[in-house]
Order: structure tokens, then sequence, then C-alpha cells
């Protein structure tokens, strides 16, 4: 087989600062061993997130010089609106500024106490929006998806059976949706089979609960599906989108993802009413309905990313740039999430780093690991962003400890990556004396983003 | 006011243009009617001159521009955000600094900490989006302004100031333990663009100092209010916009701010305060609402086009030349006979409905009507600020607001003077004709912020 390349050329670059080992070391110690209180100029490959860090085509520019700007009905919104309707098949789209902004409107009209939102994985914005409004967040992965080192096709399916015997405990009518993540990010970027959306939907038709995708990395799922489901082998993108978009009553989307925007998102639905009120809600914390927070020049870089992203050629060098790291950091022992998922490789710090306990965060530690040995920027998916305290405030640990090192779309080059493995295999290779953190300062939701640390003596 | 028309030729030249369709008045007549008479409703393409707002339509400078193309895009640290933090510090002289996608997002951030249930919040007149958050979080506000904002026709020069026995008594009747802050905005936009003096906010200060009562700046338009200032009030001539606004700020111990307005930005704006306990808890919730602290929901290239776009804000030409412009239209449309809101204010002309629609019962929104009206006749976009932007009250009743406005905005160095011609002379055909132009009903209206989406009929 030939080596797969970008279907696409440089138009403009950016540069990267370096710095030594010595001076990351410090930058470190000041940012408290916390990936998001660096200063980005700090960092010289930074894999800290995939989300609103694309590199935009050229495409993408000439419509942001588009743009208008009008504060009510501007030209730019109803190709956003088309272009929405025209790949998810639902007639009402609200733009907002950010997915979880979206996720914040729809939860706050759905949510409350004593309902449950049932998902394969919610993300940890997500999770944050349901639990503020009162209600509570359900995973329901299937097994494979909790096995890291266990290759499966659909690690991201959701667990039908488990997903029926909720229904049976709780009653379907405390049950306001359920939410499928495509891909599964928290469960590393895994996809969701089309046969298991469609096993999913039909419980939800039985008992009215209606069905909503997450659909940040919808195209990048899809490309899984013609891989690796049979039926799809011949399948053209878009219409496997389609297919998808066809069993979700709405959805979410974060457009800083698989529409290659630096800002934006949106919310699409089919019902009326629905929409009517959280247009109420959009209007007070977003913007008007037809900006939702966004200058019109960003709602045509998202319409033109989202047809952009469905192209094969870009989806297959996006997902073999994933299985490329991955299958180099396999050959050199590093324990890695398989099969590599659609937009990170996940690193499994337990195994990589065995000889911290849960409690001291072995993926925190292997973060900050990574950042002050080759200047590489990642984030810890484990029990720093995930855990709890019980009531004696002990650390009720997440189900996986990941580190993610999320790749961000048409930005980094092979030699990029090629120095990535290098650096990773380095510190794997000098693991034993990495030492754990602990916590000196934290907020009550959402800790990692402003958490700090220090290692343990 | 003479020697104002001569000196406001603009302090730049145009170096890239968006291109205007125009509609026919058949096209408009139909495109009014399908809006519903709601002129939010409309499709700016089938608009001439778009005056609905001057938030987020600036035209940005190529400088600016530049900007866009060095956005840092990371999700934490960006660059840009350091920027932007040390250009709010240095021009504006707050201390912490939160981003924002827009000022709605920060008046959102700063109610939900500042606001408790039962809490009064005193305020130099309304704000729509600026009340519903501050009564979404439990608080009432009570309007302070001076009684001369409330008449179009009193030429008092600095109509946006606070009524200080008013706040005292407010003060008085509830306690100040009842009272979170103050909520005072410069350029008091309801009132029609009004400007507030130094020597009021001076002496608010020094009787919230008294009571340990905080004030919070919506600065949105603070260069516009500096102008004022210096073109009015002893002791400012020979200052500069930057030390003004400065000044201004020194008064106050926080801000929200809509950098779509002053800034000459699209999109963004933040949330300043000088409290570092405010501070942090405004770093928790923001990640919630809006984004990571160092981005708050903004892409990096907006942040800096913000950083460069206040620096532009605060010079003394460029805010000469905006005024200039906005004074040049309001003094040709009193020309006319068109009764607008006096003196004219800085970022708008206010129509008064009332008197230029007399036979119009307020129920039958007038201002709403002229809208309408001002469109068909040559597409220009203007927006309603009466009562059906008040809204309702608590008890379902409506506001029945003693200002009936329709606001012609000017967007930042967009229009030219023949554009500002145009806007006047159609304005005074409608006018001509006002005796037979009749009501409209309300046949949709939206529970929060209504004036948004509400659909009218015909009488």
């Amino acid at each position: 087989m030939h080596t797969i390349i970008e279907p696409f050329r440089i138009k403009s670059v950016e540069p990267i600062y370096f710095n030594t080992k010595a001076e990351r070391k410090i930058i470190l110690e000041k940012a408290f061993y916390n990936p998001f209180l660096i200063h980005s100029n700090d960092v010289l490959i930074d894999l800290l997130t995939d989300s609103g860090t694309s590199a935009m085509s050229s495409n993408q520019w000439a419509g942001i010089m588009q743009g208008d700007e009008s504060y009510a009905g501007s030209p730019s919104f109803f190709r956003f609106e088309k272009t929405i309707q025209d790949i998810t098949g639902m007639p009402l789209v609200i733009p907002a500024h950010q997915g979880r902004a979206a996720e914040k409107i729809l939860f706050s009209v759905l949510g409350g106490k004593g309902k449950y939102f049932v998902s394969n994985t919610l993300f940890d914005t997500t999770r944050a929006n349901i639990e503020f409004s009162g209600a509570e967040g359900i995973d329901l992965v299937c097994e494979e998806g909790k096995h890291p080192v266990i290759p499966a096709p659909f690690k991201g399916n959701m667990d039908v059976e488990a997903f029926k015997k909720f229904i049976e405990e709780k009653g379907a009518e405390h049950i306001p949706l359920c939410m499928i993540t495509v891909t599964n990010n928290s469960g590393g970027g895994q996809p969701v089979s089309m046969q298991n959306i469609r096993d999913v939907k039909k419980i939800c038709t039985e008992h009215h609960i209606p069905l909503y995708l997450d659909a940040c990395r919808f195209a990048e799922n899809a490309w899984f599906i013609k891989m690796r489901e049979k039926e799809f082998a011949d399948s053209p993108i878009p219409d496997i989108v389609k297919e998808m978009f066809s069993y979700a009553d709405g959805c979410t989307m974060s457009a800083k993802k698989d529409a290659f925007a630096n800002i934006g998102g949106f919310l699409a639905m089919h019902d009326e009413a629905l929409a009517r009120q959280c247009r109420n809600l959009l209007i007070m914390t977003e913007g008007f309905p037809t900006y939702g927070g966004l200058a019109g020049r960003d709602l045509e870089a998202i319409a033109i990313g989202l047809t952009e992203v469905m192209d094969e050629h870009y989806l297959q060098y996006r997902i073999r740039s994933m299985e490329y790291l991955t299958n180099k950091l396999i050959a050199a022992g590093v324990p890695v999430m398989q099969p590599a998922g659609g937009h990170a490789v996940y690193l499994v710090a337990d195994d990589f780093l065995p000889q911290i306990p849960v409690d001291q965060y072995p993926g925190q530690a292997l973060v900050g690991a990574l950042y002050e040995h080759g200047g590489i920027r990642s984030v810890e998916i484990g029990s720093l962003m995930f855990g709890k305290y019980n009531e004696q405030g002990k650390l009720i640990p997440a189900a996986l400890e990941l580190v993610r090192l999320a790749i961000p779309r048409r930005v980094y080059t092979q030699s990029h990556i090629d120095y990535v493995a290098e650096v990773i295999i380095e510190v794997f290779n000098n693991r034993e004396k990495i030492k754990g953190l602990i916590i000196v300062e934290e907020a009550p939701t959402l800790r990692h983003f402003t958490v700090k640390l220090k290692p343990v003596q | 006011m003479k020697n104002i028309k001569h000196s406001w030729a603009e302090p730049y030249k145009i170096k890239m243009v968006e291109l205007l369709k125009m509609a026919t008045p058949a096209q408009r007549k139909k495109a009014m009617k399908e809006a519903g008479y709601n002129t939010f409703l409309l499709r700016s393409e089938d608009v001439y001159i778009d005056l609905l707002t001057d938030s987020g339509t600036s035209a940005m400078s190529d400088r600016q521009w530049a900007g866009m193309m060095m956005g840092d895009e990371a999700y934490a640290g960006s660059r840009n955000f350091y920027h932007l933090e040390k250009v709010v510090q240095d021009v504006y002289g707050y201390k912490y600094l939160i981003p924002t996608h827009q000022g709605r997002g920060a008046e959102n951030i700063l109610s939900k900490i500042l606001i408790k249930k039962g809490d009064i919040i005193p305020g130099n007149m309304y704000f729509t989006t600026t009340r519903l958050h501050q009564e979404l979080a439990g608080g009432k506000f009570e309007d302070i302004i001076i009684d001369e904002a409330h008449d179009p026709e009193n030429d008092f020069p600095f109509k946006g100031n606070v009524d200080l026995d008013k706040l005292e008594k407010l003060i008085k009747k509830h306690g100040a333990p009842k009272i979170p802050y103050i909520s005072i905005a410069t350029s008091v936009n309801m009132a029609g663009g009004q400007p507030i003096s130094m020597q009021n906010l001076k002496a608010l200060r020094a009787l919230t100092k008294k009571h340990k009562i905080r004030v919070i700046h919506d600065m949105t338009r603070v260069a516009e209010n500096a102008y004022f200032i210096q073109q009015r009030e002893k002791g400012y001539a020979n200052k500069t916009i930057k030390e003004i606004v400065k000044e201004i700020n020194s008064y106050t111990d926080g801000a929200t701010m809509s950098a779509k307005k002053d800034a000459l930005v699209n999109i963004g704006g933040f949330l300043a305060v000088n409290d570092w306990d405010v501070f942090e808890e405004a770093r928790n919730m923001v990640v919630v609402y809006e984004g990571l602290h160092t981005y708050g929901g903004l892409a990096g290239r907006d942040m800096e086009a913000m950083a460069i776009g206040i620096g532009e804000s605060v010079s003394d030409e460029h805010i000469r030349a905006r005024v200039g412009q906005v004074i040049y239209l309001g003094e040709k449309m009193m020309e006319y006979g068109v009764p607008i809101v006096r003196p004219i204010g800085g970022h708008g002309i206010f129509v008064d409905a009332k008197k230029f629609l007399p036979h119009i019962k307020q129920e039958q929104f007038p201002a709403q009507t002229l809208a309408a009206e001002v469109y068909l006749d040559a597409g220009v976009r203007t927006m309603e600020r009466g009562v059906v932007s008040a809204g309702r009250k608590a008890n379902g009743e409506n506001y029945f607001p003693k200002l009936e406005l329709v606001r012609f905005t000017i967007p930042r160095r967009v229009y030219t003077q023949a554009h500002m011609d145009v806007i006047a002379e159609s304005t005074a055909r409608v006018y001509e004709r006002r005796n037979s132009i009749k009501g409209m009903k309300m046949i949709y209206e939206p529970k929060y912020l209504r004036f948004f989406q509400a659909r009218f009929e015909k009488l």
C-alpha cells in the first residue's frame, strides 16, 4: 500500500517557539502541573485538544471574508442553516457559540431533578451541564469499551441490554432523552456502529424516548462505519451520515471538531415546540437566533467546513494519522488504547505508570512528563477529570486512566508525529522515575481546567 | 455645534467594500409583511441601510484583520488572551479579565455571582438583557436615572446622570446589604445614548463608598461617553479620550463589556473586575457557560481583533468622526422637522415616535409602526425602543415606558455621508405622510425579550 498523503497543501504557517527541557521544568512547576495553565507559546506540539484547533481551508478563509455581520437575518445564517438541514435532515437549526452552549440550552429545557440522561459515554462538559440542571447522567457503554487494550471494531457502542434494564428500573418517563456520542470521545474516540444506532433507536421508539446524537465527530464515525461495517463498504460518506442522523430526533454539535471551525456549535431538531423553548433561552445567554453569539463569518466557515469534512480522501488521511502513531507506540511496547480512535491516541496511564496509585493521578503525572521531556501538551482523561469523592472524602476513581493526545485537524505533519512518538517512547523507557501528584487546590465542578497540583515527595 | 459638522471627516480610507442590493418598493412590502412587521425578522439581504444596531456591525481596520490572521487557537493559554488582558489593564484600568463570547455572557455570570434572591439593583435606566439577567438571578431593577432622561426634549447635557437623592432613598428603604451593586451604564442606550458626567460619577463613588456598595460599569460605549465629557464638562477639554476613559473606570469596581460596540469587533465581550474573589468565582463559572477562562468562547483571532480595536476606539480622531457623523444625521433630521431625542447621543438618532405619530396610542405600538414605515420607504432598517422592548412586569402587565422611540443606530466606520443623507431624506418623506399611518397589534409574543421575535399585524 502506498503512503496516504494529505489531500491538501499548506497555504499559511504559524511559527513554533522552541524552549529547553530545563525551561519547561520551571514552566510546568509554575503551571501547577496542569496543562490548561501553560501558555500556548511555551508548547511545542499542542495535543491538548482537537477542538477549535483545526487549520481552516482557503475556502473557509474566503468565507470568513464574506461573513455578513448583520445582527438579524444575515445570509451567512441562511447558508449555515441550509447546510445543516441538508446534512442532518433536521429542519430546525439553532446556532450557538460553542457545543457546550447548545447542550446547556437543551438540558436546561429538558433536565431537572429526578431525571436521567442515558448515553454511551457523556463528555465532561455535557455531563456538567446535565448535573447542573439537577439531573443525572448515565453511561452505558458496551463491555468492549471498558477494556482499553483489547481491540474491537465498535467500542463506542451502547450496551443495549443495559439500556433496556435501566428503562425497566427507572421508567421511561424519567428519561427525557438518550444521547449517543459519535465518536465516543471519553471512551477513546471509538466509533458507534450503524447497527447499534438502529438497535438503540428501536428501544427509544418503543418507550417514546427521543434519541439525540452528540455529533461533534460525525464524519469520523461515518468513516469507521464504512471501513468496518460490511453493509456500508460501498456507500458514500454523505449517505452514511444521512442515515446516522435519520435515526435521531435531534443533535448537538461543537463545530470546533468535524466542521474545522475555530469557534461555534449548533443544536438541530425536529420538534417545533422544543425549538421554540430553546430559542427563548438562546436569546438570553447566546444571542439572536440568526447568529447565536457567533460572528457571521464563523457561520460561513462552519457551513463550508461541514461539507469539506465528508471528503473520503480527507477522512482516510485523518484516521490513518491516528493509526500511524498508535502502531509506532505498539511496536515500542507502550500501552495504548486499541484500535486507534478517530481523533486522538490514548495512552493507558495506569499500565504506563503502575508504580503510581490512582489517587496520585498517574494520567496527570504522565501529562507532566510528556511536557517536560518534549514540550508536548496532552490531557488526562481519568480520575482527575471524572473522579469524585465519597462521603468520607476518599477518591472514587474513574473507570479508565487515560492520557489523550488529540491531533488537531490538518495542522501537524508526519515529522511532527514522528517526534511525538519518539518523545513518548523515551518517556516510556524512563517511566520508573516519574512521581505521582497530589491536589493543592480545586474547584467543585470541572476541576481539571483550573486544578493546582504538586509532586509527591 | 455648527463647527462639528465640518470637522468629522473620517480618519481612515476604505480598504474593502461589501456590495449592497437595493430591493424595489414591492419587494420591501412583501418582505416586511413576511417579517411580521418586526425589523428583527427581516433578512439582511432585503435591507439597504442597516441601522438595526451598532452592535457587532463595525468595519474592522486592516490592522484588526491582520490580527485575525495572527489568531492563536490553542484551547488554553493562547497568546491573544495575554495580549487582550494587557490591553484591558492598560487602557481600561481593571485588574482581572474574563473574556466572554458577548456582553450578555458577562452579564449572566456577574448576575449569578453577585445577586441573591430579593436583592435590589439600582441603575441609570434599564437595558433589556441586563435587567433580564438581574431578574433571572432573583434581583429587582430600580431606575435611579435623573428625571430629565425621560424627557426627549430636555437639552440637559448629561441625561445619563444618576439622581443621587433617588439612590439615597433606595438605600435608606432597603438597606445597603440588600444592594449588591449599582449598575451604571456610560452612554445610556435606552435614554438615547446620553452620557453621564464625571462629576456625577465622582459623587456616586463617594456615596457608594460610604455605604460599601460596589459600582459595576456597563462600559460598552465608554469612549463615546468620554467624548461628551471632553466636549461638555469643565476641566476636560484638554484631556485625551484615553485619559477620560481611565478616570471613568477608576470610579467603578468592575465592568461588563460588549466589545461589539466601542471596541470595533464583530463578536466578543468580557467581564473585568478588581476584586480577586469575584474573579475566582467567575473563572470557575465561565467554563460552564462560555469556555475556558483563557478563551471564554471566543476564537483566538477574535480576542486579537478586540485587543487592537480597544486601542483604536480610544483615539480622539476616531471618536470625533464617529460622533460627528451621528450629529450630522441628527441635525439634518431636525432641519426636516423630525422630532428626535435631544441632545443628540453618541451612537444613534432616537426618533420620538409619540410625537411623530401622536394619533397612535402606545397600546398600538407607535415606535414599532414607525420602524416598519421607515423600512418600507427606502429600505432603512431601524429598531423599536419603546413598549415592545420594555416587555412585561412580573405580574404580567405591560411596562409603558415614557420614551417611545425608534433607534437609528449608526454602525462604526461603515456608512458614508451620502448614506446619512438618504436616511434623513427618507425619514422626512415618512414624516410628511405621517397622518395616514395606522397602528398595529401584536399577534405573537415570546416570553422573554419579546422585541426580538414578536410578530404584528397592521390595524
